[in-house]
């Protein structure tokens, strides 16, 4: 009674291993096609970041934060976070991370926004979609790893590509309510003058879904943020290594002082991302 | 042989006046529901509104509708709220599809049309107000008239300019560049109106356009539509569920309740032979037509004419002051008869010389302390106006058909206004 049963035993593990082997020999070369293309794209953006020269990010950073939030002090501070990051002697790998991200979260919206735009236009997408979204908000970041592991092996691809995966669920889900908020009075209206179908999304639904859509922006960035410390475990060179060399050596300090630059790469991106969101919603006022 | 024989059943299913109507609605239903084709089947048919909903679960919001709209007519759908004239006007866009029925615009059946005449139709031929207004509240003001215009491809500049003149037309000049939420109800409609005006269509749907609205902005708006309309000529079809909205605005007013319509006539006809208990009670109700007399409301004439003008003057008299008929009176000013500018014409052209030859002698009259109840007959008998004499035959003023309508709807918004 304290053996459970050898016979009811599920054999999941050979079924998905299975699936996963006929994937990879019959869908080998995609994969490795997407894993190159992924690749030299991610080193064009990193060769970018670490290209620019140093005053140029800060004075760049601080010009942004204090359009966007309005007040000079901010765009102070914020740069002056980014002046810290440089003096932990880490701008270099704040710049790999960067680029990570950045690589990351275009692709998440790439794929993303449209997803959520048909989400939008159809019920039964949804209602198909939503499950699977919920369920991977549930699932720990960790898991997005062994799918990433298997097709691309270990390098900077899996882990955007796990990035990308963990990232992308927020902005599929405030595009599509996004678009679902759109009063039907307003819609109603544009059709009766005739709009076609990509009249109505590009004249009314998506300008109208724009704040929401923002908010998605700025949840699916923090997200890929959030993911540089675990993707780091597969492969992904920047501050995320950092933090985990530090701790498998158990270097408080130095970890410590990574930590604290992804916090202010964090605090950075989200501020500024934001009060664009908060700006849309502004101008559009109470809607109706 | 087949082929022939559809082609002449086709010919004779559309008889050449359907042409003439610029929208006929023929044989109308909406079901709303999942099962709403098994309602149409079965025996439900015949059902109540509330027997359908009961076995079947559908909402049955339009039955059996039919009517036909004039070419520059003014039309009105009025009811109760959830009478159905929401889903009936917009049926007529295919905002909502019919379950059953033809819908006619121009004497084609928009129901067989695809996707692309649709879009046509909607972009050319009719455009739509809304309650609501349903403007885009992240364009300007001219932006959300020239919307129309934009989604045909016209270019910037044309589209610009046209809607700058139907903003004008509706009296927003100088507000072409704020947002539309900066802006009160009564001038959020006018935009409203002013896009469905810059496509130049000739259709004009209008759901309840005017009812969120407070009553004194309503009221001026309901002015300044028809005389939009006395100058445009679109054929109008407006939905109210304002009964003296309906009387004062239409040319005829189809009064629908449970998604039929039960009565559908003049503004007149209806006052006088009230088909349902909602619009006897009004009438009943509508103390001043049993109080107001038609000394009260006789207005100035616009224009007099005297019996030895010859035609030719009193053509050019009529061309000149804007007015179809005139009535003419002698030196004492009695009343001789009256003259229509088209009979007037056609007199000029057989070469008869005198303005006798062009007169109907016996127009409608009435008496100063005649009631106003008692001008219904009389006004809904005769294309003219009333004259107005004194016991000796002596020319007073004259009285309009929609004075009478108005005066009552003015005393009894003036009462409920306050
Ligand atoms: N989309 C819909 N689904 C189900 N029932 C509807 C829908 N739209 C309208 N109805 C019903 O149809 C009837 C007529 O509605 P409507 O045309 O809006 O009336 P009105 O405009 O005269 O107030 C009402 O009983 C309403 O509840
Ligand atoms: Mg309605």
């Amino acid at each position: 009674m304290y053996e459970f049963p050898e016979a009811l035993s599920v054999p999941l593990s050979d079924w998905v291993d299975a699936v996963m082997s006929w994937l990879l020999t019959n869908w080998g070369t995609l994969f490795d096609a997407v894993g190159k293309a992924l690749l030299q794209m991610l080193l064009y953006v990193e060769r970018f970041f670490l290209l620019l020269p140093w005053p140029l990010v800060v004075a760049g950073v601080g010009l942004a934060a204090w359009r966007t939030l309005g007040k000079w002090w901010s765009g102070a501070v914020m740069a002056g976070l980014l002046m810290v990051i440089g003096s932990f002697g880490y701008w270099k790998l704040a710049m790999m991370t960067l680029a990570i991200v950045t690589s990351a979260v275009v692709i998440s919206l790439a794929i993303g926004i449209p997803m959520g735009i048909v989400m939008a236009r159809s019920d039964f997408v949804e209602s198909t979609i939503r499950p699977v979204l919920d369920a991977m908000q549930t699932m720990p970041s960790f898991v997005y790893l062994i799918p990433a592991l298997m097709f691309f092996g270990l390098g900077k691809v899996p882990a955007v590509f796990a990035t990308i995966i963990y990232a992308m669920p927020p902005v599929i889900r405030l595009t599509n309510v996004g678009i679902r908020q759109v009063p039907s009075s307003v819609v109603e209206a544009a059709e009766a003058f005739g709009s076609s179908s990509w009249q109505l999304l590009f004249n009314v639904q998506l300008p109208l879904a724009r704040p929401s859509i923002m908010v998605g922006i700025n949840q699916t960035t923090m997200m890929a943020l959030s993911m540089v410390v675990i993707a780091s475990m597969i492969g992904a060179r920047g501050l995320g290594l950092e933090v985990l060399l530090a701790i498998n050596r158990i270097e408080v300090g130095r970890g410590f002082e990574a930590g604290l630059s992804i916090v202010f790469l964090a605090i950075i991106i989200d501020r500024i991302t934001h009060a664009l969101a908060a700006r849309q919603q502004k101008t559009l006022g109470g809607g109706s | 042989m087949e082929e022939s024989r559809l082609e002449v059943s086709e010919e004779a299913e559309t008889p050449r006046d359907v042409m003439d109507y610029s929208v006929e609605v023929r044989g109308l239903w909406k079901v709303f529901g999942p099962r709403s084709n098994e309602v149409m089947d079965g025996d439900l048919r015949r059902a109540s509104k509330d027997e359908i909903l009961e076995k079947a679960g559908c909402v049955l919001a339009l039955r059996d509708i039919s009517f036909q709209v004039e070419r520059g007519e003014f039309f009105v759908l009025m009811g109760l709220s959830g009478s159905g004239k929401s889903t009936l006007i917009r049926c007529l866009l295919r905002l909502i599809e019919p379950t059953v029925g033809k819908v006619f615009i121009n004497g084609e059946d928009i129901c067989s049309y695809n996707k692309a005449r649709l879009m046509h139709l909607r972009r050319h031929t009719v455009s739509m107000v809304f309650q609501h207004f349903g403007l885009l509240p992240h364009c300007t003001v001219i932006d959300n008239v020239a919307y129309g215009l934009k989604i045909r491809g016209m270019p910037k500049k044309e589209r610009y300019e046209r809607a700058q003149e139907a903003i004008e037309t509706v009296g927003l000049k100088g507000w072409e560049h704020y947002l539309p939420n900066s802006l009160s109800g009564g001038m959020q409609q006018r935009v409203g109106l002013a896009r469905a005006l810059a496509t130049d269509p000739q259709i004009l749907l209008m759901d309840e356009p005017f009812s969120g609205l407070d009553p004194l902005i309503r009221r001026q708006m309901q002015d300044e539509l028809v005389e939009l309309q006395d100058r445009l000529r679109k054929t109008v079809i407006f939905v109210t569920h304002d009964l003296y909205e309906a009387l004062k605005l239409g040319c005829r007013i189809a009064i629908m309740r449970d998604g039929e319509i039960i009565q559908l006539g003049t503004p007149e006809e209806i006052i006088t032979d009230p088909a349902d208990d909602y619009v006897r009670e009004f009438v009943q109700d509508a103390s001043p037509a049993k109080v107001l007399t038609a000394g009260k409301i006789m207005e100035e004439p616009e224009l007099l004419l005297y019996e030895w003008q010859g035609p030719k003057a009193a053509h050019h008299m009529l061309r000149s002051s804007k007015q179809d008929h005139a009535f003419v009176v002698s030196k004492s000013r009695q009343l001789v008869g009256i003259v229509t500018r088209e009979r007037i014409r056609e007199t000029i052209e057989r070469g008869a010389s005198s303005l006798r030859d062009a007169m109907d002698e016996e127009p409608p009259t009435c008496t100063p302390d005649m009631l106003v109840e008692e001008l219904f007959p009389i006004a809904s008998s005769t294309p003219y106006p009333i004259a107005v004499l004194d016991e000796n035959g002596r020319f007073l003023g004259v009285i309009h058909n929609r004075t009478i309508l108005d005066s009552m709807i003015q005393d009894r918004e003036e009462k409920t206004d306050v």
